[in-house]
């Protein structure tokens, strides 16, 4: 009980800031388990329909532009790098430190935000979202090329306003047999899984500027760093999750020739 | 039965599962029942020797017993293993049928249960009676099966899972969108019985209702004839399931490419049912119903060894899973050298079956 | 007077007696309703939880009187069929997801937990906050799917139903439950951290009371089976707005892999609703029959295991739902394993009260209640479990049965039991002794009453959800709507005299049962911080040694009420805790 009433960090209802420490670190983790749970649903159905459905599934990734999510799997691995180094900015005390790395990490976070608008506006853009977009697009240029050969429906000239992806997968659709409603079903898990994911790494930049936050008020002293270990465990899990959907997403395709 | 019935005790017991049903039954309510009664036994006892007003206490300090807890943790446990034991057997029993089952195919479909006989007899039972007309109302079937002989439903749904349940027969199956389940009953006992969907279905679920009929198998028989004649004696005979699958093979062209001698588009389907086929990539798939239809609705899943896949994909708007039916009977019946000539296309076969409506009367053998 | 109190603390301060001002307690510190709104103590929040969630227990039994008394008549006595479904839909999901799961961890767990540890609160107090408002949003929007035409999928929202052919507001009321299932969670989380970190000194594993054991096990299930029923209500409502075939087979999706997903979480939630129930019995079985608990060890990891065990066996919903023949074999082997705990609970339960010195106080009814019904609930299970009678009772009333004697039987008698043995605790007002017995014994005879003639009509067959029905089953479904008019009553009154007490019960001393639990060592109700800041708790021993007279302080205990009425309210002075004045007096 000496610790009491000492510092303004430690909360009415500990008795020490160990214990405060302790209910954090715990905290953190049982919501880690339960995100990995919540991830885990997802992946376990995505993995249902890979085995299901593995042709389209590797057709519809081919479309997705796999040099952003390159980048931005960089920006988040960096991004670990500079959390932990704000970790040790905390440990030592070193507050100009810690803010600077705390914003960095927040940048890169933000980096990776700006790209993945980026990616989502192109694939608005050719109209590769599941639904209404996709099915007509589908259709006007599946409609180009009815009734030819596949031969000729491959070498055949589309408007210059069919999208790329609408005009490969409509010679697939008509002439190799790939069902365009997996496609879209793995659009809907691409869709939904970055969806998720970009939702928590919004949660994370928002946690992190707090902390940078906290930090320059001073109310993150060397003794008691542990908010900054609590995002900080946040932040490698939403980066742990996206070096499992840059594979399942991105890379599934990678290897496909059209 | 007076206005509010009173069912009796034990419900009618119209098959050999249902038997097998009431004695796992019993046992479990005998042997539980002990146990519940003794409970409420010592219960009672404890609450009405111990009450505060005759033993103001002190109370012993009694911390347990694990002599006593390991008993009521053993005996209870291997009690339990009984269960699943003759469990299992019950379920292993209802769960396999015998080879010489007479199948039925049942589609349930929002709010109706549409029985397909392997003559090609179709029965409609349940939907809507405040939505029907006088005739429609009467047209409403039973589900006629004979008594003594082994009858195996497979079953399907058009739209949203239902699940086929005939309590005289204590048995149910769910009926799933785009996958067959099955399940069979040995009648024993002749009468009229309930048919309920038990998977709740929509607005109508509670009116998805239906009689059974449970006849002898003389007067199954005649019925079968009187409702529909059997005709000549060919694998495919006409009106049959068979028959009409048959037509629709041609139809759709299967035939082009599915013909009597190896085209190097695709294999003869002649003997095929109930062998095993080699897959490409490796393995092997067994050919039964699950595999045609799949090999209908997804071709390029599985391929045969030897082959590339090149055949399309045929959903629902282009074969129901009426006609789905009718296709996998022909090809379970087709044996070898009986792959239709592809002239027999011409004239064009019969149109695909409609609902509630019989079949026209079957042309000429040998058209 | 106390003994052997190592820590010197024998509370001898009297407390100055009535009639005068209380002491100030959680309750007034602050009267606005700021002071509620934006409170981080884990009582007020207690209290927030324990009214919002009494508004959906009365909103889900109407939607189940519409139910019992449409089914007066075998084609529907008072709605059309399309207002039936909904009516059961919006009973289902208000009393499962709104109630039962929220009912004793939110309400007697939040509350309770930090005073039985003997600590100040929980380990976050404003995530706890958080957890209401996120409860209540996702309950507006439930509620507000039903006030705008309702949900008839069922709660069990299976595919392609729910996500094709229904016509009615799923998206808004399922995006109601997936919100609701973070305050789940976020109950959980707290209560996990709390009991692992924030014990008293001296509160070890094996001296914890066993709700708390009950609720550790509880919220283990909270935070790893709610996530999944998340992600997969979100899959269901993609798959709803966008038309995808994520689960509807013609869309190349897997109905049977919503009812996986679905069910992984569904079945360990029935054990999130049931084990704080069993948490409360034993600790108003022992406290009523002055007995320690019969074997501690065996009650506490029975819980872990139930919660362990109830992972592994959610595939027993779906004996009949396609799944394969060696999948259902051994789902229905590990159904049998979880029978063995429970079998346990109640074996261990039935020997405490021998030799005890029982007195039947209205929280001592309710759980013994609870005993007599939950046997009968969990013996039917067996039939559930064994797959040669699954496949005829699944999807009939046996199934409404055995789950409401489970549920109401169980986990509601559990609810009652904890409301009426702690609500002096709560509130610092004793409630009618008489009418609290009463309304025990009339919800026993009530809920008998209404669901033992579901047993028979469930073993006849009659299917689930049907509002039309043969006429052979009509007898039983009278019966079975009287029976619910009982249970209804018998509901009504605790709504009545509890309320009385608020305004003229009689004063609770600190500890009017006598009972063992640090809760009961502070000031009824207790003070802001739980205990008397400058002498937190240090505990001495286990929970229950009743037959030493002592609670795990180590004190003395009061004198057990007789259980004579007159004798509840004026308390003994043995503790420390001043008697009360006899004020208006009330039979």
């Amino acid at each position: 009980m000496s610790a009491k009433h000492n510092t303004p960090a430690l909360k009415h209802h500990f008795e020490d800031l160990g214990q405060q420490h302790a209910c954090e670190r715990l905290g953190i983790w049982m919501f880690l388990a339960t995100e990995i749970l919540f991830f885990g649903g997802i992946f376990g159905a995505y993995t249902v329909y890979r085995y299901l459905y593995p042709h389209e599934f590797e057709v519809a990734s081919s479309h997705l532009n796999r040099t952003i999510a390159t980048i931005n799997t960089i920006f988040l691995i960096t991004s670990s790098l500079t959390m932990t180094l704000a970790i040790r900015a905390a440990k030592l005390g070193n507050k100009g430190e810690l803010i600077r790395w705390l914003f960095v990490t927040a940048a890169l976070a933000t980096a990776f935000m700006v790209m993945k608008g980026f990616e989502y506006a192109e694939d608005f853009h050719e109209h590769y979202v599941p639904g209404r977009m996709f099915q007509d697009e589908l259709k006007s240029a599946r409609d180009e090329i009815a009734g030819k050969s596949e031969e000729d429906a491959k070498k055949h000239q589309f408007k210059p306003e069919r999208q790329k992806w609408a005009k490969e997968l409509a010679v697939q659709v008509n002439h190799k047999h790939v069902d365009p409603g997996k496609v879209q079903l793995f659009l809907c898990f691409y869709y939904i899984m970055t969806a998720i994911h970009g939702i928590h790494i919004i949660v994370g930049i928002g946690c992190i500027l707090w902390v940078a936050w906290e930090a320059w008020r001073g109310t993150i002293p060397p003794e008691n760093y542990s908010t900054v270990e609590v995002v900080s465990l946040y932040w490698h899990l939403v980066d742990a999750i996206w070096l499992f959907l840059m594979p399942l997403l991105y890379l599934t395709g990678a290897g496909y020739k059209h | 039965m007076n206005t509010m019935g009173i069912p009796p005790f034990i419900p009618e017991l119209a098959s050999e599962h249902a038997l097998r049903f009431e004695y796992l039954f019993w046992y479990i309510t005998i042997t539980s029942g002990v146990v519940g009664l003794a409970l409420y036994a010592a219960l009672l006892y404890f609450c009405v020797v111990y009450r505060r007003g005759v033993n103001p206490g002190p109370t012993p300090r009694i911390l347990g017993s694990l002599r006593l807890e390991l008993a009521w943790t053993v005996i209870p446990a291997f009690v339990f293993l009984s269960y699943f034991a003759i469990g299992v057997y019950v379920f292993n029993k209802a769960a396999h049928p015998p080879e010489d089952s007479m199948e039925v195919f049942i589609i349930g479909k929002q709010w109706m249960w549409k029985a397909q006989y392997p003559g090609g007899q179709r029965v409609i039972i349940g939907g809507n009676p405040r939505n029907m007309t006088e005739a429609e109302r009467n047209s409403i079937g039973k589900l006629v099966i004979p008594a003594g002989r082994p009858v195996k439903f497979t079953m399907i749904s058009e739209d949203v899972i239902h699940s086929f349940g005939i309590p005289a027969f204590r048995q149910k199956m769910d009926v799933l969108p785009g996958r067959y389940t099955t399940m069979w009953q040995h009648p024993t006992k002749t009468g009229e019985y309930h048919l309920y969907c038990d998977q709740f279905c929509g607005t109508w679920h509670s009116l998805m209702v239906g009689k059974v009929k449970v006849v002898n198998g003389a007067e199954f028989d005649s019925w079968l004839m009187g409702h529909q004649p059997f005709q000549g004696s060919d694998n495919a005979v006409d009106g049959s399931l068979a028959h009409e699958g048959r037509q629709l093979f041609l139809k759709l062209q299967c035939i082009n490419c599915h013909s009597a001698t190896p085209t190097g588009k695709a294999p003869v389907l002649e003997g095929l049912w109930g062998t095993r086929v080699p897959l490409k990539g490796g393995g092997g798939e067994w050919a039964d119903d699950q595999y045609i239809i799949e090999s209908i609705r997804k071709p390029r899943g599985k391929v045969v060894d030897g082959w590339e896949g090149v055949m399309p994909a045929y959903d629902e708007s282009q074969v129901t899973n009426e006609e789905l039916n009718a296709l996998v009977a022909y090809i379970r019946s087709l044996k070898k050298g009986q792959t239709p000539d592809n002239t027999q296309r011409f004239p064009a076969p019969n149109g695909a079956p409609t609902d509630r409506t019989q079949s026209p009367p079957p042309p000429k053998k040998g058209n | 007077m106390s003994i052997a109190a190592p820590q010197g603390a024998p509370a001898a301060a009297p407390v100055p007696p009535e009639p005068g001002p209380l002491p100030v307690n959680y309750l007034n510190n602050g009267h606005s309703i700021w002071s509620w709104l934006f409170t981080v103590d884990h009582k007020r929040i207690g209290i927030l939880y324990l009214v919002s969630i009494s508004i959906f227990f009365v909103a889900g039994g109407i939607a189940a009187g519409i139910v019992r008394l449409n089914l007066l008549q075998s084609d529907g006595a008072i709605v059309s069929e399309d207002a039936y479904n909904r009516a059961f839909t919006a009973h289902g999901v208000m009393m499962l997801f709104f109630f039962l799961i929220p009912a004793v961890p939110a309400v007697f767990g939040n509350f309770f937990i930090p005073m039985m540890i003997g600590t100040k609160d929980l380990a976050f107090p404003k995530l706890n906050l958080a957890s209401w408002y996120v409860f209540m949003l996702g309950a507006a929007l439930a509620i507000w799917s039903v006030l705008v035409g309702g949900i008839d999928t069922g709660w069990t929202l299976y595919p392609p139903y729910s996500t094709r052919a229904s016509q009615s507001n799923v998206i808004p009321g399922v995006l109601g439950v997936f919100i609701s299932g973070f305050s789940s969670i976020m109950t959980g989380l707290n209560i996990m951290v709390t009991i692992h970190k924030m014990r008293a000194p001296g509160m070890t594993w094996s001296r914890l009371p066993l709700f708390v054991w009950s609720l550790y096990a509880t919220s283990l299930i909270q935070l790893l089976a709610t996530p999944v029923v998340a992600i997969t209500l979100v899959l269901l409502m993609v798959e709803r707005a966008w038309g995808v075939g994520i689960f509807d087979p013609s869309l190349g999706g897997d109905p049977l892999l919503f009812q996986h997903m679905f069910w992984f979480y569904s079945h360990p939630a029935v054990y999130i609703m049931i084990l704080p129930g069993m948490g409360v019995i034993s600790e108003v079985l022992t406290c009523f029959s002055r007995k320690n608990i019969f074997g501690y060890h065996a009650v506490a990891w029975s819980s872990m295991g139930i919660a362990v065990v109830g992972f592994l066996l959610w595939a027993h919903h779906m004996f009949v739902a396609g799944i394969s023949f060696y999948a259902a074999l051994l789902f229905s082997l590990l159904s049998m394993l979880v029978a063995v705990p429970s079998a346990i609970k109640v074996f261990n339960w039935t020997a405490t009260l021998y030799r005890g010195s029982i007195s039947f106080q209205a929280p001592m009814l309710f759980s013994i209640g609870f005993v007599v019904l939950f046997i009968i609930g969990g013996l039917t299970g067996l039939y559930l479990a064994t797959l040669g009678t699954d496949i005829h009772l699944h999807d009939t009333y046996f199934v409404v049965a055995h789950f409401h004697f489970v549920m109401v039987g169980g986990m509601v008698m559990g609810y009652f039991a904890g409301l009426h043995y702690w609500w002096p605790k709560m509130t610092g007002r004793m409630y009618s002794d008489f009418w609290s017995r009463f309304a025990a014994c009339v919800i026993v005879v009530g809920f008998f009453f209404t669901f033992i003639p579901q047993f028979v009509i469930g073993y006849h067959g009659m299917p689930r959800r049907y509002p039309n029905y043969p006429q052979e089953f009509q007898f039983f479904n009278v019966m079975s709507t009287a029976g619910a008019g009982v249970l209804g009553v018998g509901y009504l009154m605790p709504a009545v005299y509890l309320t009385l007490s608020l305004i003229n019960g009689k004063r609770a001393t600190a500890n009017p049962w006598s009972a063992t639990g640090l809760e009961w060592v502070s000031q009824s109700p207790p003070p802001i911080f739980n205990f008397d800041e400058s002498k937190m708790p240090v505990v001495v021993c286990g929970p229950y040694e009743y037959s030493l007279g002592v609670d795990q302080m180590g004190r003395t205990l009061p004198d057990a009420p007789t259980g004579a009425p007159a004798e509840l309210h004026e308390g003994t002075a043995a503790d420390g805790h001043g008697p009360t004045s006899p004020a208006k007096q009330e039979s």
